[in-house]
Parts: C-alpha cells; structure tokens; sequence
C-alpha cells in the first residue's frame, strides 16, 4: 500500500497549499517541495522490493482483472523517482523564481501536474491512464498561461485546442477497446489482444498513438510545443520539457509495447523519430531571436531520439531510449532553470542579449555549458553515455536501413552541437552590452542546477548506477508475458 | 435502413465526433471553436455509452425481481462517461476562461489575428 501513497501525497499536498495559506503565505510555498522530498524518499526507499518483484496495488480488496490497479514495476518507479526528483528541484526553484500573484494556485497546478504524471507511469488500468493524463495536461495548460500575458496566453488556447482534440482520440480508443474486450485492465487486454479483430486494433492503437502523441509531440503533431514551451514560465518550461513529453513518450512505448505488441509498427515509430529528431534540431538551429524557443525545439529534437530508441524495439533499443529519457530530462530540465534567471537578470530572451554572461553570471553559465555538451553527447557527461548506448543498440539489428538511420542521427547530432556552441560562444568569448549590474542567480536557483550537474557528471562517468535499474526496466517493457502473469496472477 | 436504425447511437457518436472535429478545423471564432470541443467530447460519450447499451435494458440494480444479467446494461462505461463529462467540464472552464484573458490582450477572439507566436 506504500506504493499508493506516491500519487496520494501530492494530490493531498496540492489540496493542502491553500489551507497552509490561510495560515501564513510563506508557509504555502514550501509544501510543493517537502511533498515530493516525501515522494522521493518513499520512491528510493521502494528500489529494493520493486526490483525483486514488482508490486501490484489492488484497490477495494479486488483481484486485479476486476479492480482499478497500480504495478509498480522497475519502469514505473524509475520514472516516478525521475518526476519526484526534478519536481523537488522546480519546487524549490520556484519558491523565489515565483513572483506572480496569486502564487499558492502557482503551487497548486504544479503539485496536481506531478500527481498526473506519476499516475500516469503508476497506473495499470487503461482508462485511468486517461484520467491522470488529462489532470497532467489540464494543469499543464493552465501553467502554461499563468503569467497571463500575451504570449502564454495564446500558447495556452493553441495546446488546449490540440491537447483536448488529442485526449478525444484517447477515449474513442478506450471505447473500442472496452467494446472489444469488455475490460479496461492493461494486462487483462494484453491478454487478450491475440485473437482480436486486427482492424478495430488498428484503429484503436492508431487512435491512441495519435492522442498520445500529441503530448509527446511526435512530428506532425508538435505544432503547440515551441510556443508553449517558451511562452510558459521557466520552471514551468522545465516540467513541462522534462516531466510532460516523457510522460507522453511513456505512454506511447506502454501502448505499443504492453497492450498491443505490435511489432509491426516498429519501424514506422523509427521513422516517426528520426523524422521528429530532424525537424526538431533544425528548427532549432534556425531559431537565432528567442532562447527558450530554441530550446523547445531542441526538446523536440531529442524526443524524436527517444522514440528512434523505441522504434529498434529490442531490449537495448529500450534500454537506449529510456537511458536517453533521463538524460534528457537531467539536461533540459538544467537549461530551462538556468535560462529562467539569466532571462530575469537580462531582462530579455534574445540570444543576442546573452553576450558575455559568462563573466557575470559564471556559475550559471558554466553548469549551462555542461548541460548543453550532455545534450550535444560529449563525453564525460550523462549524454554521450545515452547516445552511445541508441548508435549501439541500432547497429547490433544490422539492417541497412538502420544503418542509414544512425547517419542521420549522427547528422542531426551535429546541427544540435552547431546551435548550442553558437550560444555558449556568445557567453563566454563576446563582449556583451547593458550587462554591467547583471548579478549571479540566487542560492534557490543554483542549488537545484547544481544538483542536476552533479547528477549528469556522475551518471556520466559511472553509469552503472543507473544501468541496473534502466536493464530492468527495459525488460519489464519488452517481456509483456512477464507483465501480464505478474498482473494476472495466472501463467 | 436496417443496419442503421440498428447502429442508431454509434451513428449518432460518429456524427457529433466528426461534427465537432469539424467545427474545430474549419471556424475561426474561438467561441465556436470550444463548442465544437464539446461537441466532439459529447460524441465521445455517447460512444462510450452506447458500447455498454443493450435494447430495452434496466439499471443494473439487483432488487429480488427476476431479471437476469443479460437484461441489464452495463455500468461501467457509465462511470467512465461520469468522469469524462467532468473532464470535459473543466476543459471547456479552462478554455473558457483563457478565452477572456485573449480577449483583454488582443481585443478580438478570430484566431486568425491572434499569430504572434511564429513556427
């Protein structure tokens, strides 16, 4: 039961907030962050058990085909420990950064956006994925327009227009597979998926990779994340970068992988992926006005990578891609917290204004510099390990076509360094103007970035921290048989 | 005829989804734009009950008379639809309410004059 507190705690933490602020308005603004240090703890505490046997929590006393259910397996919680992680590093960093009244909603939306997303990796139930990916996108929209200017604004109604067309795709989905299968438990369809009418499971899996995939802004469907993105306040740019999309990218790999094992649309995600990871870095590298758009894109950019990963669907591929997905979330959650209060001290998002930061803002700028060469994939740091691992998992399939893939990766690779070393150039080797009372970040924002550097330097350099639990996790999402007789209970 | 009288209420879902995702791609008021969101999640409802629906079903509800399980409809899409008609709700609250703060900004609510977001 200890299991279901990791959704329970922040959903009480988010009812909580305004209780604490009728008492005092400080008060309020730590609870965000002592929930998930709660979270954290309770998520590292549970390794041990999960990683023997994963955990099925069965709610109202029922066997799991009949009741709503969590499976805390290895894949679930090392992506509950990443959202509780990053989230406590936001929370902190948005005690200060916060400035906009009213900030206890700011608290709130946050809270019930972390609840959403570590439902979303929890749950076992198919329409409970539905439920806590709509609390996920509902808080993520109303993030994304709480500075109430212009831009967040319409960045807000364009992703609530896509995102709620895309949750309409879900349901319709769930429909059909309720009416296929008359059940909603993920195993239990699993289970079943066999012996099914191959075209309602088309249209169902075709229905919920689009739905999905909006959110994790899969190339033709992207078209919110740039604006959103950078329309949004920075630390609400790094959840929705390194929590949000992963979610949405989860989702999709738990779809195609669990439920449907469907190989046969293998391929297509690959393509989907290195077609995504183009767009993305290329976008990027055209951006030259608005740092953070640059940065959205560059989000899109690696979660074309993620999904290639996915797409090799053998055991490494999935060891790549969620490797990569942590990486990833390390890194850009890093830039968008960094960038936050250098675009506060500046006082604009134009990466001309960013000359000569290096001097004024040296800390800052050097633990962007480090997160940005992980990105890029530079050896010692978290992003050269993931990449590696993607390039290695896609030339062990020895198919040409692969091949070809790994190419364009690499290419995609180096338009990625192009943009980001045009950036820390500008930092550290140019004379920058109106720069003179440009301070360094607060402690609150440069411990949390701190932390996440240290983080990158040592997965980096010892990855084997990480690789037992990425090795399990990746073999809970390839050997469904194993998932639905744990679930099940029966061979 | 026969099949459609039949499918009666997949054929009506199927044509508020596409109604609504027309409305959605087609109109440029944002007004219209969240009536056609709600339409298309009406839509959805109405599927997701219609999957549970048996002809001339009761409620689920066990009262010692002598119907058999198989006269009875299915509840559990009628939870679902529960929930969903919230979410809905608060979707379109949202929109709603963003709506407004657009209006403030831009002084107009046609989506075609509010771009200043660029690819």
């Amino acid at each position: 039961m200890v299991a279901s507190l990791l959704i329970a705690i922040p959903f009480l933490g988010a009812f909580a907030v305004p209780l604490f602020g009728l008492v005092s308005k400080r008060l309020s603004h730590y609870v965000p962050a002592l929930a998930l240090l709660a979270n954290l703890i309770i998520s590292i505490v549970l390794i041990p058990q999960v990683m023997s046997e994963p955990i099925i929590v069965s709610i109202g006393g029922f066997t799991p085909p009949l009741c709503i259910n969590l499976v805390v397996g290895p894949l679930g919680l090392l992506l509950a420990i990443l959202i509780s992680l990053v989230g406590l590093l936001v929370a902190v960093y948005g005690v200060n950064y916060i400035q906009e009244e009213p900030r206890e909603k700011y608290h709130m939306l946050l809270l019930c956006l972390l609840a959403g997303a570590t439902g979303m990796v929890l749950t076992g139930d198919i329409f409970n994925l539905f439920v806590f990916f709509e609390i996920l996108s509902l808080s993520s929209y109303a993030l994304t327009a709480y500075n109430k200017d212009r831009g967040g604004t319409e960045a807000a109604i364009k992703y609530l227009i896509q995102g709620s067309i895309g949750s309409a795709f879900i349901l319709i989905a769930i429909a059909l597979l309720y009416g296929l299968f008359g059940t909603l438990n993920m195993a239990d369809i699993a289970s079943m998926v066999g012996g099914a009418d191959s075209t309602f499971l088309f249209i169902s899996l075709a229905l919920l990779i689009a739905g999905f995939g909006i959110e994790a802004a899969i190339f033709p469907l992207n078209a919110w994340l740039p604006d959103a993105h950078s329309s949004a306040p920075s630390s609400v740019s790094a959840t929705l970068s390194g929590i949000a999309i992963e979610t949405g990218a989860y989702a999709v790999a738990r779809v195609t992988y669990t439920v449907f094992n469907a190989d046969g649309i293998m391929t297509l995600i690959a393509v989907m992926g290195v077609i995504t990871l183009l767009i993305g870095e290329m976008s990027a590298f055209r951006q030259k006005e608005d740092i953070k758009r640059l940065l959205a894109y560059s989000s899109i950019g690696q979660m074309g990578l993620i999904l290639f990963a996915f797409g090799i669907s053998t055991q490494s591929g999935v060891f790549a891609a969620l490797f990569q997905l942590v990486s990833h979330t390390l890194a850009k959650s890093l830039l968008f917290l960094a960038v936050g209060y250098m675009i506060y001290r500046v006082g604009s998002k134009k990466l001309a204004a960013f000359s000569g930061l290096g001097r004024r803002m040296p800390v800052s700028s050097f633990v962007f510099t480090m997160a940005a060469f992980s990105l890029i994939g530079l050896p010692p740091f978290a992003g050269f390990m993931s990449k590696f691992s993607v390039v290695r998992a896609a030339l062990e399939l020895k198919d040409p076509m692969f091949l070809w893939f790994v190419v364009l990766m690499l290419i995609a690779t180096v338009i990625e360094a192009g943009y980001f070393f045009r950036i820390i150039q500008n930092m550290f080797f140019k004379q920058g103007n109106n720069i003179e009372g440009v301070k360094e970040a607060p402690l609150s924002c440069l411990v949390p970035i701190g932390i996440l550097a240290v983080l990158i330097v040592v997965i980096g350099i010892y990855p084997q921290l990480v690789s037992g639990m990425l090795k399990a996790a990746a073999q809970g999402l390839v050997e469904r048989a194993a998932y639905i007789q744990y679930v099940l209970g029966v061979p | 005829m026969e099949i459609l009288y039949n499918s009666m209420y997949y054929v009506g879902a199927a044509a508020l989804i596409l109604i609504g995702l027309y409305v959605i791609l087609v109109k440029s008021n944002l007004i219209k734009v969240i009536i056609g969101i709600h339409l298309l999640d009406t839509g959805v409802n109405v599927l997701l009950v219609s999957v549970g629906y048996i002809k001339g079903g009761k409620a689920p509800i066990f009262t010692g008379t002598s119907l058999g399980p198989t006269q009875f409809v299915d509840p559990i899409p009628q939870a679902l639809v529960l929930t969903a008609i919230v979410i809905g709700v608060g979707v379109v609250a949202l929109a709603l309410s963003i709506a407004i703060k657009l209006h403030e900004h831009y002084g107009t609510l046609d989506l075609r004059r509010i771009k200043e977001l660029k690819w």
